[in-house]
C-alpha cells in the first residue's frame, strides 16, 4: 500500500463510522501476519543449525578479541590480560579515525552565522578556576602584551591591554561554557571580537588556522608548561568568539586568565585558552595541547 | 511476501505426507535483525563502560563533601561503604574508586573513554539502521506494534513471572496467560520500548555532544544539564531491560535462544488459532 492510499484510508476512517474497504485494508496492513511455517528435512535443519551456530561462535570470539583489544591499555593491564606497554598501531588508527569522523561531523554542523543561546544575568552560575596545573603568579600581568605573528604585513605586532581596549569595540555576552568533562557554567563576558582583530591585523592570505599560546601557563608543580590551542579561522571569525577582558562585569582575575583570554562558546572549554600571550596565523593546522594527549582537535560543540 | 502465498505455503507444508518426516519450523527473526541484536551486546557494553568513565570525570549527582572522606559523589560513597564492610576488601587501595573500577574502564581515562564512546556511538547508530532495515524487510515490525489491551495483558504476564518461583516451590499450578501472537504483551511492550529508548539515548547523546549547533535538541530535553541526566538514566533503562531479558530467555530454553542465532523456531503452534484475532 502506498502513502496516498494509506492517507485516504485514514480519512475514510475519520469521516464515516461504517467500515470502508480502505480502512479494513489499512488495519490489515498493520496487523500481525500469521506465522510462516515451512517444512524442512531434519538433515538440512541440522546442517543449518551447525553452520549458523559455528558462524555465531566464530563471530563472538572475533568480537571478544577485536572489541576487547580496543579497551585502553591500563584497563587491559588491570584485568591482567596484558603486562606492560604494548603498542597496537591498528587499534590507535581505528580509534583516531572515529575521533576524526566525529570532528568532521562537528565541522559540518558548524555554521558561521548560527549564534549560540544567550542567557539573562539571573541565570549566571559560578565558574570555578579550572587551570589544569598551578595558577600562575599574577606578576606577569603588568608586563603582559599580546604578540601577533603570521600577518599579511609580514611584521610581528605587539599590543598591550590599553591598545586593545582603546581601539576596539567592546561586546558583552552571557553564554554557556561547556567542559569536556561534562560540567558547564553560564557566565557574562565582555571583550573585543577576535574577528575585529583579524580585520585590523589581517593574516597572510594562505592562513586557515590560528595558534593561540599562553607562555605563562604552569604545570601541577609550578613548572613552566606553555598551553597552546589550534583554532580554525572560520570559528575565530564567529561573532561570539571574543578576546575577553571582563568576567561578570569585573576585569578578569588571574584565575580566569587575566588580562586576556579566548572565549569561544562554539568550542569545548579546553579551547578557551587563558592569559593569551601570542597568536600565530598558519596555513597548516597547528598542534594542540589536549589533542596531543588523546583528545579531539576540532572540539566543536 | 503476499499473505495468500504464505497461507498456501503453510498448507502445502502441513499437508506433506508423513513419510518424508520433515520438521516444521517457523521463521522468526530476519538475518539483519539477528545481526543487529547480537552486535548490540559489545556495542552497548562499550558505550556503558566508556560512558561511566566519562560520567566519573564530572558526576551528575553530587552532595556536599563528606568531612571524613572528602567524597562528594554517592557512587564513591557506595565504594567506601563496600570496602569497609565486605570481607577481603579492607585493603583496597582506593575505596572511593571501587564502584567505578568495576563498572567503567577505570580511573583517569577521559580521553580514552571519549574515543571509545564515539566509536561505539557511531556503530550503535549504524546498527540501529540495520535493525530497522531488518524489521521492515522481514515484516517483523508488525509483531512489535502495541495493542489496546497490551498494558493489562503485560501486567498479567508480569504477575505470572513473579508467581512462578512461588508456585514451583509450593507445587501449585500456575497457568501461563494465553496469547496467540508472536510475542506476549509484556515482550511486545518491552521490544517496542527498547528501540525507542535507543533512539532517545542517541538524541540525548547528540544534545549533550553538540549543545550549541543543536541547541534546539538540547532545549527539547530541558537544557544541557537535564539532557545529561536523561542520557544517564536511559543507560539504566537498558540495564534494567537486559537483566530480565537474559534470565527469561535462558528460562524459556534453547529453542528461543537458538532462534535468535539461526532465525527459525520449531515452536510452530501459537496458543490459539491465529485467525480469531479481530
Amino acid at each position: 500500500m502506498n502513502l496516498e492510499e494509506e492517507h485516504s484510508a485514514r480519512e475514510a476512517d475519520n469521516t464515516s463510522s461504517t467500515e470502508s474497504v480502505s480502512s479494513r485494508k489499512l488495519a490489515s496492513f498493520f496487523q500481525e501476519r500469521p506465522p510462516h511455517v515451512v517444512e524442512v528435512a531434519p538433515q538440512l535443519l541440522r546442517h543449518w543449525t551447525r553452520r549458523d551456530v559455528l558462524l555465531f561462535g566464530t563471530g563472538a570470539i572475533a568480537t571478544i578479541v577485536g572489541g576487547g583489544s580496543l579497551l585502553p591499555q591500563t584497563t587491559l593491564q588491570r584485568l591482567g590480560i596484558i603486562d606492560g606497554n604494548e603498542h597496537w598501531p591498528r587499534k590507535e588508527w581505528l580509534l583516531n579515525k572515529s575521533l576524526r569522523i566525529d570532528d568532521d561531523v562537528a565541522e559540518a554542523l558548524y555554521s558561521s552565522n548560527r549564534l549560540v543561546p544567550t542567557y539573562t544575568k539571573t541565570q549566571i552560575t559560578p565558574l570555578k578556576n579550572n587551570y589544569n596545573g598551578a595558577t600562575p603568579d599574577p606578576s606577569y600581568i603588568p608586563e603582559w602584551h599580546l604578540t601577533l605573528d603570521g600577518l599579511a604585513s609580514g611584521l610581528s605586532v605587539s599590543l598591550n591591554i590599553q591598545n586593545l581596549l582603546g581601539s576596539f569595540q567592546v561586546h558583552e555576552q552571557i553564554t554557556r561554557l561547556v567542559c569536556v568533562e561534562g560540567w558547564s557554567a553560564i557566565a557574562g563576558w565582555a571583550g573585543l571580537r577576535l574577528d575585529d582583530l583579524l580585520r585590523a591585523y589581517p593574516p597572510t592570505s594562505q592562513a586557515k588556522w590560528a595558534r593561540l599560546e599562553s607562555s605563562v601557563n604552569l604545570g601541577p608543580w609550578r613548572n613552566p608548561d606553555p598551553y597552546y590551542v589550534s583554532l580554525d579561522l572560520s570559528t575565530a571569525r564567529h561573532p561570539q568568539t571574543l578576546l575577553a577582558t571582563h568576567l561578570n562585569g569585573k576585569p578578569l582575575s588571574v584565575e580566569h586568565g587575566a588580562p586576556l583570554r579566548l572565549l569561544v562558546p562554539v568550542k569545548l572549554g579546553l579551547k578557551n585558552i587563558k592569559a593569551i600571550t601570542r597568536i600565530t596565523y598558519t596555513k597548516d593546522e597547528p598542534a594542540d595541547y589536549w589533542a596531543k594527549r588523546g583528545y579531539s582537535r576540532y572540539d566543536g560543540i | 511476501m503476499p499473505q495468500s502465498t504464505q497461507v498456501e505455503n503453510e498448507r502445502t507444508a502441513t499437508s506433506t505426507p508423513e513419510s518424508e518426516a520433515g520438521v516444521l519450523v517457523v521463521r522468526r527473526h530476519h538475518l539483519l535483525v539477528r545481526c543487529s541484536h547480537w552486535l548490540n551486546v559489545p556495542i552497548l557494553l562499550g558505550l556503558i563502560l566508556s560512558g561511566l568513565s566519562i560520567y566519573w570525570a564530572s558526576p551528575v549527582y553530587k552532595h556536599k563533601p563528606n568531612p571524613q572522606t572528602g567524597s562528594f559523589d554517592p557512587l564513591a560513597d557506595i565504594g567506601i561503604w563496600i570496602c569497609a564492610h565486605v570481607p577481603g576488601l579492607h585493603q583496597y587501595i582506593s575505596p572511593p574508586d571501587w564502584v567505578y573500577n568495576h563498572i567503567s574502564l577505570g580511573p583517569g581515562m577521559l580521553a580514552a573513554a571519549l574515543r571509545l564512546h564515539w566509536l561505539c556511538a557511531y556503530l550503535f547508530m549504524l546498527n540501529g539502521l540495520v535493525f530497522v532495515t531488518g524489521l521492515v524487510t522481514g515484516g517483523g515490525w508488525r509483531s512489535l506494534l502495541p495493542r489496546r489491551t497490551d498494558l493489562r495483558d503485560a501486567a498479567k504476564m508480569l504477575w505470572y513471572y513473579i508467581g512462578v518461583p512461588f508456585a514451583k516451590l509450593t507445587r501449585h499450578t500456575w497457568l501461563h496467560p494465553r496469547f496467540n501472537t508472536k510475542y506476549n504483551a509484556l515482550q511486545r511492550v518491552a521490544y517496542f520500548s527498547v528501540p525507542i529508548v535507543g533512539l532517545l539515548s542517541v538524541l540525548t547523546g547528540w544534545a549533550i555532544h553538540k549543545p550549541m549547533q543543536l541547541y534546539w535538541l538540547t532545549w527539547v530535553f530541558g537544557g544541557y544539564d537535564k539532557a545529561r541526566v536523561w542520557h544517564f538514566w536511559l543507560m539504566w533503562v537498558f540495564v534494567l531491560f537486559v537483566v530480565p531479558h537474559v534470565i527469561l530467555v535462558l528460562a524459556d530454553g534453547w529453542d528461543t535462544l537458538r532462534s535468535m542465532i539461526v532465525g527459525w523456531s520449531t515452536k510452530t503452534q501459537r496458543s490459539e488459532e491465529f485467525d480469531d484475532e479481530p
